[in-house]
């Protein structure tokens, strides 16, 4: 039996995004777990990887972020492919290797069979490299990789009785490469498997800074040391600061460039936009398009 | 005597900005120095101090960026007022304090009336560092961006760019911490000017981070007790978040872009918009003829 849980803070949201990817998802015995969030995102999992343990005939838990939509038809069977290996622990969607830090997405991402639907500007769809096979590039696969996107995560029996979200590390940000890197710990493979889900979120990726900034240092700390690559970096702890510092700042001009260069074809296209529809054949022509 | 120089790279920008700029700025007796630039920015800068400082009756030197285009034809008597504290060592247009590197716009903005006049997507007018809501000049700062610089006849005589910096960048941030650390003062005057600036602010991005790493080495050599594990570990996070906040507002501002794009393409995909098109053609010619009447 294959179970779902979704820790919920919105009820609306869970209502309208992860609620009718379950119901696509799930098979007739399988067991549903949502209910409210109980403290941070750690803690509601832990509690609910506590009430999964004890389900009988487990084959998987898989956890919904509220605001994922599961869209994938066959998911269950697909899940229990990826884990027919007794080696791996967790299957995921979206994954990454080559990770050094909870921003794992600056490591070498091998599949992101996601779409970000947003709501601003009119809305849209923002999918990601895999989302479509056909047009995926040539570094994407599913297979092994270090650590998975947290928003679907497919957790093995024994993941699910074995390990625990580190609610040590903060409130949100990080428990998905810190629970990858302790079921990797522990010997278990991370695979990333042929499933899609819609990611429904504004664009804006973090929007509380400095609690990432937190996690992003604690998990560091936490990891360092003690599994290849995570928190390391090339130099002294001098040289890493200094050429950080000035790398952050060249991400912030950048991202003021990028500003300007939008604000300029916003002007561009306001002008062009408002000399089309003041222009005499326009305005001749309005009572056509109100027919 | 006040005088104006420009270090240059590019002959035709001065000629088309920074020269009008200076020769709107100057007075009769004013010296103006347009120099080629040899071999990098310090050295450039250098040559013009050098031949700054052999100059009778010195005032104050300024040095202008070859794309900036000073627009008030009271510049000098702003020079003056500025430097009438004998303190100030450096006045600029815009500069900052509380920024930690080469990146002054981080920092507290102090600005006076710049135009950002750039040339892609039609071109246009912006207000320059608009983005970082300058305070109005005059201010006190503790850094001064270097495409306008006006140096006390000490500055000119006892100050030097960095020519050890060999990378193109931080020159002028350089340049400030050393006059501060001589004990004098710097200062944003109230200097209009025109920028003629493509939108991208910076060009060559990965030299521009070698700088800001080698100016910050520079200076970081005061600072032993520095806890460098605890400052790394906060620098890399921030790193990664200032990238990915950059990415989630490209796609916001793109996002914005397409909502507006889709709408003019809406109005001239529309038959009324294709219906009207000979109207607009004959306008057009209209227009076209009614330019090239004499008279």
């Amino acid at each position: 039996m294959i179970a779902f849980a979704t820790a919920v803070t919105k009820p609306d949201v869970h209502a309208r995004c992860a609620l009718p990817g379950i119901r696509r998802a799930a098979e007739p015995d399988s067991v549903v777990l949502d209910g409210p969030a109980t403290g941070t995102i750690f803690e509601s999992y832990n509690a609910i990887l506590d009430r999964a343990a004890g389900l009988e005939d487990l084959e998987a838990l898989v956890l919904v972020h509220q605001d994922a939509e599961l869209v994938t038809d066959g998911f269950c069977a697909i899940a229990r492919r990826a884990l027919e290996d007794p080696e791996v622990g967790l299957v995921g969607c979206v994954g990454a290797i080559g990770v050094r830090s909870i921003a794992w997405w600056e490591g070498s991402v091998t599949q992101a069979s996601f779409a970000n639907r947003y709501d601003e500007h009119g809305g849209g769809d923002l999918p990601a490299f895999s989302w479509d096979w056909s047009d995926a590039p040539p570094y994407a696969r599913t297979g092994e990789v270090e650590t998975l996107d947290g928003f679907v995560l497919v957790l093995s029996p024994w993941v699910a009785r074995e390990v625990r979200f580190d609610v040590a590390l903060g409130g949100f940000h990080g428990y998905d490469l810190d629970f990858c890197l302790q079921v990797r710990e522990r010997g278990r493979k991370v695979v990333t498997a042929d499933f899609r889900a819609i990611h429904h979120r504004p664009l804006q990726m973090i929007p509380d800074l400095d609690e990432w900034t937190r996690a992003h240092i604690r998990v560091g700390e936490k990891w360092d040391g003690r599994m290849a690559h995570v928190g390391e970096g090339a130099g002294s702890w001098q040289d890493r600061a200094l050429r950080a510092e000035a790398e952050t700042a060249a991400a912030r001009v950048v991202a003021q460039w990028r500003a300007l260069e939008a604000e300029a074809r916003v002007l561009q296209a306001e002008r062009a936009l408002a000399e089309a529809t003041n222009s005499l054949g326009w305005k001749l022509t309005a009572s056509l398009r109100r027919s | 005597m006040i005088a104006f120089a420009c270090s240059m790279m590019d002959a035709e920008a001065y000629r088309r900005y920074a020269g009008p700029g200076i020769a709107r700025a100057a007075e009769p007796g004013s010296v103006i120095l347009p120099l080629a630039n040899p071999a990098g920015p310090a050295r450039g800068a250098n040559l013009a101090l050098e031949t700054a400082a052999r100059l009778p009756d010195l005032e104050a030197l300024v040095l202008v960026h070859e794309r900036m285009e000073l627009t008030d034809p009271d510049t000098c008597a702003t020079v003056r007022a500025a430097l009438s504290d004998p303190e100030v060592g450096l006045a600029g247009c815009v500069g900052a304090t509380g920024a930690p590197g080469l990146a002054w716009w981080e920092g507290q903005v102090v600005s006076a009336p710049i135009v950002h006049r750039y040339h892609e997507h039609g071109g246009g007018d912006l207000a320059a560092f608009a983005w970082t809501h300058p305070a109005p000049a005059p201010g006190e700062v503790d850094t001064l961006d270097g495409s306008l610089l006006v140096l006390s006849p000490w500055a000119v005589r006892e100050m030097r760019f960095d020519e050890g910096l060999h990378l193109p960048h931080g020159h002028d941030h350089d340049l400030c911490r050393q006059v501060r650390a001589a004990g004098r003062r710097l200062l944003v005057a109230d200097l209009p000017a025109v920028r003629h600036h493509p939108l991208k602010l910076i060009d060559d991005l990965d030299i521009w981070v070698e700088s800001h790493v080698a100016v910050a080495r520079k200076w970081a050599v005061a600072q032993d007790d520095e806890d460098w594990r605890a400052r790394a570990r906060r620098a890399e996070a921030e790193r990664e978040a200032a990238r990915t906040v950059a990415y989630s507002n490209a796609s916001l501002l793109e996002a914005r872009v397409a909502e507006l794009e889709g709408r003019l393409a809406a109005v001239t995909a529309s038959p009324s918009w294709q219906l009207t098109e000979p109207l607009r053609r004959l306008n057009a010619a209209r227009r076209a003829r009614g330019g090239s009447r004499p008279g």
